[in-house]
């Protein structure tokens, strides 16, 4: 500019009209405008990143590795008073207690061992403890068996209060069953092994005696009406089997089951519904490979056993049910751990994880749904007496053989996470077979997550691909036909008429699709496919029929019109459908097309199902490709159809062959921009699919879509959880999807356009 | 031709109705148009026009813009049936057979009467897939004939030397000219017996105005050829025959040396030496 303006002479009208002032200020517009534009376009670039970078900060913990580190470790505290046969720390991780085989509880500071308080338990004068375990371990339940015969069941507890604010915790010794040690065996036997469980209408032991006798007691709370007194009502019963061989006993907390297992690799799942009368309900051995068994668990929520052998190996065992009833104890995954013998288990109080730790003072924290070693460390080099993994996960303490315990502190939050549990199918609890199952939350705290991504990605694509079978025919062939052979006059209300249809939000399609058109398709699902046979077919017919009409009535409809014409004939097909669809279904399916389906193939229906979904989000996604493929096939270069035309082509062949492909960019565009709007569409999915995460390939299941999964869980999930992460992974993978679509897309698109541009 | 039909001057059309069989016996007719009038709507854009065009020769339509030169020359190939509200009354006769008949394979004639544009208009393909589509729409997908044809084509439209090596580059990196004569070539390709030219160096250089020039002067070996032109240089340079229009009317008709030496009507000798256009 400023080189014409000297360079060029001055005219008079130049120098009336382009003042010094004036150029300037053309300059600056010209810059302000320049620099506008690159700013709005590098903070759209900068939002996604942005966004990008957010989904991926709240995903990043899911995929930092776990660890742990020794904090400190000191000499076991009064040490002289025994040694320990329990080991436990409640929830703060500020107060250990120590149980000892001479019937003390040692409550000490976690941190360094100093000695907080010792009780003294009521072992009766001159009876021995022979036996102890711990019941729940969540309810800090142990039970010493005596060697008369008894058992005491004794509960560590702590209490919370903040004088002058600051919190101090006051353990205390509780007794559940009284302070008197509960009879257990008669005959005044020595119980050799023991276990319990106390829930809160009934306390079960299980006791093995001296002689060899398995004993189970059931105690029923019976609390009176008018006074504070307490009644049990006792049933006992005596296990008729290999009790000798019985080293490891335990009982779920649902009172049905007891696992009993001896170093030999047996075990014997008992069933003992009926308290009086235990049946035996399967017997195998779990050692074939060799090994002894040297520690056996329940994993949180007492569904499955957690048994580690002297082999180092550690494996998760449950009853199965199969597909036909029957039930089967099942080694759902095994761990290797190390070398040595695995000495005790301790399973997490809230996930489904564990602490091994073997013969060597060596640990590791698995996750099972996750099949993932979190952390695996030396932690000393003497061989574990008791080991503890405090009730929130983070911390354990480990007594070893030279008097001197180990605090550790673990950071672990997001061990149910792995590429397998995301992925892959995972054999869950109380599964008959590895699955993908997505069930993130349930009413009890010792649910195992299943987290698995794959049934929503698979809904997400499914849900899609039907919308698309839906919307791409219709969008595109009435994009060809009203950009190419429509007349303008009735072009120019048909295209802002369906233009005006993405307009229509998309909650009110989601409504209606779930509470009207899934209805009404369950009603008439003969209709619906009878429809897509007769319309069709109809319309030919017509065009068939109409070439031979007199040329009087033909020539009414001026060219470029003649989609008018079908308007009533597409009507009268349809309710023509619909009419015939009750005939239909007598005569060809029985009187019911669901149940014929149901008897014949086996197909079942679902009243919010993809079928409902790919209609309503089809036409959701028709006005937008309708658009672009229209405006694509209508800028088609008149110089390029003529030409081609003028060769001899026929207009079809003109379509066929230069307007389409010229087209095929923007065509191309408005196909993956439809599919971007499918996989993204939320609000009709949540409302027309029923969000049942199922992976069926049917078109009468329902479905979960990531972005409905996301809308329906993130309010409920706990933030910062491993819920909440994995939504946001969700939401990553949802992102990630959608951006590879949509560059590989405007990749295609470009080499198309450098292809097939027109002048 | 005959001595005779060089001495035939500016043909007036009445002189020439009169002389019915006599007159096309001067020459080879081709196309042959009778009482043609042509209506936008309810505007006339054609008013009775009677001319006869002989074979192998350039008939070239001279006149100011808009006077319907564009338009007669569309009626030949009936690209005007594209334009809505067209109607059409008269005859044009192709080789005797009347082209708006209603049994008229209206894509089979296009095939016989080719057609080049004022623009350029390949299509987004390849040299050698543009050259081709005439032939592929025909049905003709034979790689070996199609080889034969594209290179006998590209030859008669003197563009095979410049294209030979990158027949299956994009024919729109071709040059304006080239791609003009590669619209030629795609014409020829189906070997029509007539080519329409609209304007076809309008749009181009200098030299490329002379290639097409000389590429339109060996074509009229083979095929009839009608164009139109703005530019008088040109009619005179290539054309045989020549017609002057004004306002949709034919004024004059007549051998383009007569035509432009010796013009019989005073519009036309305005025309021609510039008074308006």
């Amino acid at each position: 500019m400023s080189e014409t303006q000297s360079s060029a002479p001055k005219s008079t009208l130049l120098q009336l009209s382009s003042s010094d002032s004036y150029q300037r200020w053309r300059l600056l517009k010209d810059k302000i405008v320049a620099q506008a534009v690159v700013i709005g376009g590098l903070s759209i670039i900068l939002a996604i990143v942005l966004i990008f970078f957010y989904l991926l900060y709240v995903v990043f913990p899911l995929l930092l590795p776990s660890h742990a580190e020794s904090v400190s470790s000191y000499d076991t505290p009064e040490a002289a008073m025994g040694s320990t046969v329990f080991l436990s720390m409640e929830e703060q991780n500020e107060i250990g207690v120590r149980f000892t085989d001479t019937g003390k509880a040692i409550f000490f500071a976690v941190a360094d061992g100093q000695v907080n308080r010792v009780v003294d338990l009521p072992i009766p004068a001159g009876v021995r403890i022979t036996s102890y375990a711990h019941g729940s371990v969540d309810k800090g339940i142990i039970v010493y068996g005596l060697s008369d015969g008894r058992a005491l069941v004794v509960r560590h507890e702590y209490k919370l209060s903040y004088p002058e604010g600051k919190r101090l915790i006051t353990p205390a010794i509780s007794y559940p069953l009284g302070t008197q040690p509960m009879i257990i065996d008669n005959s005044g036997q020595a119980l050799t092994k023991i276990t319990v469980k106390v829930g809160d209408k009934n306390t079960s032991f299980l006791a093995k005696t001296a002689d060899s006798r398995l004993l189970f007691v059931t105690l029923g709370k019976k609390e009176s009406m008018f006074d504070d007194e307490v009644t049990w009502d006792r049933t006992d019963a005596v296990l008729d089997m290999m009790a000798g061989d019985v080293d490891f006993m335990l009982l779920d907390k649902e009172f049905r089951n007891l696992y009993l297992a001896g170093r030999g690799g047996d075990l014997a799942v008992v069933d003992v519904s009926n308290k009086s009368e235990p049946v035996i309900k399967h017997k195998l051995n779990v050692m074939k490979q060799g090994g002894e068994i040297t520690s056996m668990e329940f994993l949180n929520g007492d569904i499955s056993v957690l048994i580690g052998d002297s082999r180092g190996d550690l494996a998760q065992w449950t009853i199965v049910r199969d597909k036909q009833n029957h039930y089967s104890v099942q080694k759902l995954r095994s761990f290797k751990v190390s070398g040595q013998p695995i000495i005790t288990i301790n399973p997490e109080q809230r996930r489904k994880g564990l602490l091994a730790v073997d013969a060597n003072g060596e640990m590791g924290i698995y996750n099972t749904t996750a099949e993932r070693e979190s952390i695996r460390e030396k932690v000393a080099d003497a061989k574990p007496v008791a080991v503890t993994l405090s009730p929130r996960a983070n911390a354990f303490l480990m007594q070893t053989e030279d008097g001197k315990v180990h605090h550790w502190k673990v950071e672990n939050e997001h061990p149910e996470v792995s590429w397998s549990s995301l992925w892959q199918k995972v054999w869950y609890e109380s599964y008959p077979e590895p699955d993908y199952i997505w069930q993130s939350s349930a009413a009890s705290n010792d649910f195992e997550p299943k987290m698995s991504l794959t049934p929503l990605v698979f809904g997400t694509l499914k849900a899609s691909f039907y919308a698309m079978i839906v919307a791409i025919p219709l969008a595109l062939f009435g994009a060809i036909y009203t950009g190419y052979f429509m007349a303008p006059g009735m072009r120019q209300y048909v295209k802002p008429g369906i233009e005006i249809m993405g307009a229509l939000p998309t909650v009110i399609l989601g409504f209606l699709a779930g509470l009207w058109l899934a209805p009404f398709v369950e009603m008439h699902l003969t209709g619906i496919f009878a429809l897509l046979m007769i319309v069709p077919l109809g319309v030919m017919i017509f065009a068939y029929v109409w070439q031979y009409a007199p040329k009087s009535v033909r020539n009414k409809i001026p060219e470029g019109w003649d989609a008018v014409v079908l308007v009533p004939v597409i009507i009268f097909c349809g309710w023509l459908a619909f009419e015939l669809s009750p005939f239909i279904e007598e005569l060809c399916f029985g009187g019911d097309l669901r149940t014929w389906m149901r008897n014949e193939f086996g197909i079942g229906y679902d009243q919010r199902n993809t079928l409902v979904v790919g209609l309503a989000m089809g036409f959701a996604v028709i006005p937008m490709v309708f658009s672009i493929a229209e405006d694509a096939i209508f800028s088609v270069p008149k110089h390029l159809t003529t030409g081609s035309l003028a060769l001899g082509a026929t207009p079809w062949q003109t379509l066929a062959k230069v307007v389409i492909l010229t087209a095929s960019p923007g065509i191309f565009s408005a196909v993956m921009i439809g599919l971007g709007r499918a996989v993204g569409e939320t609000m009709i999915v949540l409302m027309a699919t029923g969000n049942t995460p199922v992976m069926d390939i049917s078109i009468f299941q329902g479905l979960r879509t990531l972005s409905a999964n996301i809308a329906v869980e993130m309010p409920e999930a706990e933030v910062n959880s491993t819920h909440y992460r994995v939504l946001f992974l969700a939401a990553l993978v949802l992102f990630m999807f959608t951006f590879i679509v949509n560059s590989l897309a405007e990749l295609v698109r470009q080499n198309l356009r450098q292809k097939y541009s027109s002048l | 031709m005959t001595t005779e039909a060089r001495k035939t001057h500016a043909i007036d059309i009445n002189a020439l109705n009169r002389a019915g069989k006599s007159g096309r016996d001067k020459f080879d007719t081709c196309i042959s148009v009778q009482d043609l009038n042509l209506f936008y709507g309810s505007k006339q854009a054609l008013h009775n026009v009677n001319m006869e065009m002989p074979r192998k020769k350039v008939t070239a339509y001279i006149g100011p813009s808009g006077c319907g030169k564009s338009t007669l020359l569309r009626c030949i190939n009936r690209m005007n049936d594209l334009v809505d509200g067209v109607t059409i009354q008269g005859k044009l006769l192709l080789d005797g057979e009347d082209i708006y008949d209603k049994n008229i394979n209206v894509a089979a004639l296009r095939r016989r009467v080719g057609m080049v544009f004022q623009k350029p208009n390949p299509f987004p393909k390849s040299i050698y897939e543009n050259v081709a589509y005439g032939l592929r729409i025909q049905g003709i997908n034979d790689r070996r004939v199609l080889d034969e044809i594209v290179e006998k084509s590209l030859r008669g439209a003197a563009l095979w030397d410049e294209a030979k090596d990158r027949l299956n580059d994009n024919a729109l990196g071709l040059s304006g000219g080239q791609q003009q004569r590669l619209v030629i070539a795609r014409a020829i390709a189906i070997e029509p017996e007539v080519i329409l030219l609209d304007e076809p160096a309008s749009a181009l250089d200098p030299i490329s105005t002379l290639k097409i020039e000389e590429l339109i002067d060996e074509l009229k070996e083979k095929y009839t050829i009608v164009i139109v032109t703005h530019n008088m240089q040109q009619a005179a340079r290539v054309s045989d025959y020549t017609a002057f229009m004004y306002m949709g009317e034919l004024i004059e008709f007549g051998e383009t040396s007569e035509l432009f030496t010796n013009p019989a009507k005073k519009q036309t000798e305005d025309y021609i030496t510039g008074r308006y256009g």
